[in-house]
């Protein structure tokens, strides 16, 4: 067993040896601290863009199944599921009487049309028809004005809900409540403006900011509903009861389309956890290569770091072999280098992390937002000592064994 | 008895040749003796010194220190023994040059594991002793080589070993200087420790009451030299 006084004395030595040879370290360390701010900005990037997401699809509820004509996530199995019917708002009328536990049963549809509020026009914004029922089966909720309720819905009112976005893009500071505007051909009286949802659409999915509602009786008497899609979201009782009511929805769904119990279904239930899963792949995969990237960075670092230990060693020969001389053990000589090694990798990786600060301030400046987490850095900090004992422990080992009679010979 | 070495061999490969070092020695030495050895280079007394200091195990015969067999001990057993009873003053003085005095007097008892006020008092001794007190904390480069040479022997005698070997402890002084360094030796001696010096200056070997010498790596003579000069001198004091 080492004893303590050894050990600060390898730690001593470590220090005086990095102190005496700074433009050395310094340099040597230069991987490492690129290495680590690789490491630090991966995970923190992808930190960010995960709060992003989830905040993007938090509006889509968790407590929510979507009945659609096709999954959300396939991987180019178009051909299994494009002879299935569409989903018609009969069957969401059935289903809202036979799925009694459903909290509700909102049937949408959407198209793209331009809009226009006088002489100001936005082209190719997303158009939803949906039901009184949208704000109970989503999160989001009217600003001012208010929601589409039941008789805007039976009597086919042409009035519509905006998006924050639409309105600030729109109507700039008029305030909209109340004012015609036109959706394709049509014009649209605006009842209410929806609250700010963020999540800005950054994968690939709706900015519901730029979303405009109206009613889906309307939608179909302007737009069209012959052949039309719909997708029926569906809110189950509780989170927790999700999954058996998934398969209630499931046989349900299926008395409906009236499937034989050998058939399969002709609908898909899609749900937030889906999103998720399909995410987590991506990311996944994103942060397998940030990581391949930076290890190889690393490495590269960490054989630098080797080289200057194996120089630091070979100067050191006839030190080695005075310790020795009076009493130095394999162990102590080796605890020395390996300290020295951590110590330079450790500063390389301290360095690397007050770097990242900087990086991640400009991510956050102008990409999305984003921030160090204390056990990334911890992580990043670990690693870097990591990198030391891994690159000094052959220069380190070497030393411990250098026989003492050769070493005091050393010139 | 301090040590006893009794018929050591040993051999050198060298490019698969076996070159013969010491083709059997023995010797016996007594507590608190003031022994030279001597000899010509290639005579073994390089390798006879690295091992009396265990710096290295004979290829056959036995060595006893202190009544303990170390010739077949394993490198890190043969460190503690190096630390614990073992006090080496090199020609080249091979301090540590970035350490101060104190520092560098310390190193063998940080070795040991000794707790830190322990080794305070132990090195301030040891540095008193050979009259440095006024430079420790200086750097070695900052010193003349005699001062360099008393701090070498101030590290050799902090942990109180059995024995202190000293390899050309002169070599690199001038012979003022080494007077000097001597003179301390023969303190030491006078005050109880057993002292080996490897030399092949005669007035070197002189200060010492027996001189072994070596020829071709066999004990050629070993005599009893009580009459030397500053023998004399030191049986008179």
């Amino acid at each position: 067993m080492q004893s303590f006084s050894d050990t600060i004395e390898s730690l001593k030595i470590a220090l005086q040896a990095i102190k005496a040879n700074k433009a050395r370290g310094l340099l040597t360390t230069l991987g490492i601290i690129i290495g680590i701010v690789a490491v630090v900005t991966t995970m923190t990037a992808a930190n960010g863009l995960e709060n992003s997401f989830k905040e993007s699809i938090s509006v889509l509820g968790s407590d929510v199944l979507y009945v659609s004509r096709t999954p959300w996530v396939h991987s180019g199995r178009w051909f299994e599921f494009r002879n299935r019917q569409n989903l018609t708002l009969k069957e969401a009328d059935k289903l809202k009487i036979q799925l009694k536990k459903a909290v509700a049963v909102n049937p949408l549809t959407e198209t793209r049309r331009s809009i226009k509020y006088r002489s100001r026009v936005i082209d190719d914004v997303s158009i939803v028809g949906t039901t009184d029922k949208h704000i109970v089966v989503s999160s989001g909720v009217p600003d001012y004005g208010r929601f589409l309720n039941h008789y805007d819905v039976e009597y086919k009112h042409f009035v519509c809900v905006i998006g924050s976005e639409v309105k600030k893009r729109l109507f700039e500071t008029v305030d909209p409540i109340n004012k015609k505007m036109k959706v394709g051909r049509y014009d649209f009286r605006v009842v209410g403006v929806m609250e700010q949802q963020g999540g800005a659409g950054m994968f690939g999915g709706p900015n519901f900011d730029m979303q405009i509602y109206i009613p889906i009786t309307s939608f179909m008497k302007a737009f069209g509903g012959r052949d039309r899609d719909f997708d029926f979201v569906v809110k189950a009782p509780s989170t927790e009861a999700l999954p058996d009511f998934e398969y209630e929805l499931v046989g349900e769904m299926r008395k409906i389309r009236k499937l034989k119990p050998t058939d399969k279904d002709d609908f898909s239930i899609n749900q937030m956890s889906t999103l998720v899963a399909a995410y987590n792949n991506v990311m996944g995969v994103v942060v397998m290569i940030g990581l391949l990237i930076t290890g190889v960075s690393l490495f590269v670092g960490g054989i630098g770091v080797m080289n200057i230990m194996f120089v630091s060693v070979t100067e050191r020969t006839r030190e080695i072999g005075i310790r020795k001389a009076i009493g130095a053990k394999r162990r102590t000589i080796l605890t020395q280098f390996l300290f020295e090694s951590s110590v330079i990798c450790l500063l390389g990786g301290l360095a690397g992390v007050i770097l990242s600060f900087g990086v991640t301030a400009l991510i956050n400046s102008t990409v999305m937002p984003a921030s160090i987490s204390i056990p990334i850095v911890i992580v990043a900090l670990a690693i870097s000592v990591l990198v030391g004992v891994f690159s000094g422990i052959i220069p380190a080992y070497r030393a411990s064994r250098l026989n003492p009679i050769e070493a005091l010979r050393y010139e | 008895m301090a040590f006893e070495i009794d018929n050591i061999f040993k051999t050198y490969q060298m490019g698969g040749v076996e070159v013969p070092a010491l083709r059997g020695v023995s010797l016996k030495v007594d507590k608190n003796e003031y022994i030279a050895i001597m000899g010509p280079s290639g005579s073994g007394k390089s390798t006879l010194m690295n091992i009396i200091g265990c710096l290295d195990i004979p290829t056959s015969g036995h060595y006893f220190l202190e009544g303990e067999d170390v010739s077949t001990l394993k490198d890190d057993q043969l460190a503690v023994i190096r630390n614990k009873r073992i006090g080496f003053v090199f020609q080249t003085f091979n301090l540590i040059p970035r350490s101060n005095i104190f520092h560098n007097v310390e190193l063998p008892l940080i070795y040991s594991g000794l707790p830190a006020s322990r080794r305070r008092k132990l090195a301030e001794e040891a540095i008193e002793k050979v009259g440095l007190s006024d430079r420790i904390k200086h750097k070695p480069n900052e010193l003349s080589g005699g001062q360099r040479q008393r701090v070498a022997i101030a590290r050799a005698l902090v942990n109180n070993p059995s024995i202190i070997l000293a390899d050309e402890p002169t070599g690199n002084l001038d012979s003022a200087t080494g007077e000097e360094i001597m003179g301390i030796f023969d303190q030491l001696h006078k005050a109880g420790n057993t002292i080996i010096l490897v030399t092949h200056e005669h007035d070197i070997a002189e200060h010492a009451h027996r001189v072994v010498k070596l020829k071709d790596g066999l004990v050629e003579s070993d005599e009893i030299v009580r009459n030397g000069r500053y023998a004399e001198a030191l049986q008179d004091a």
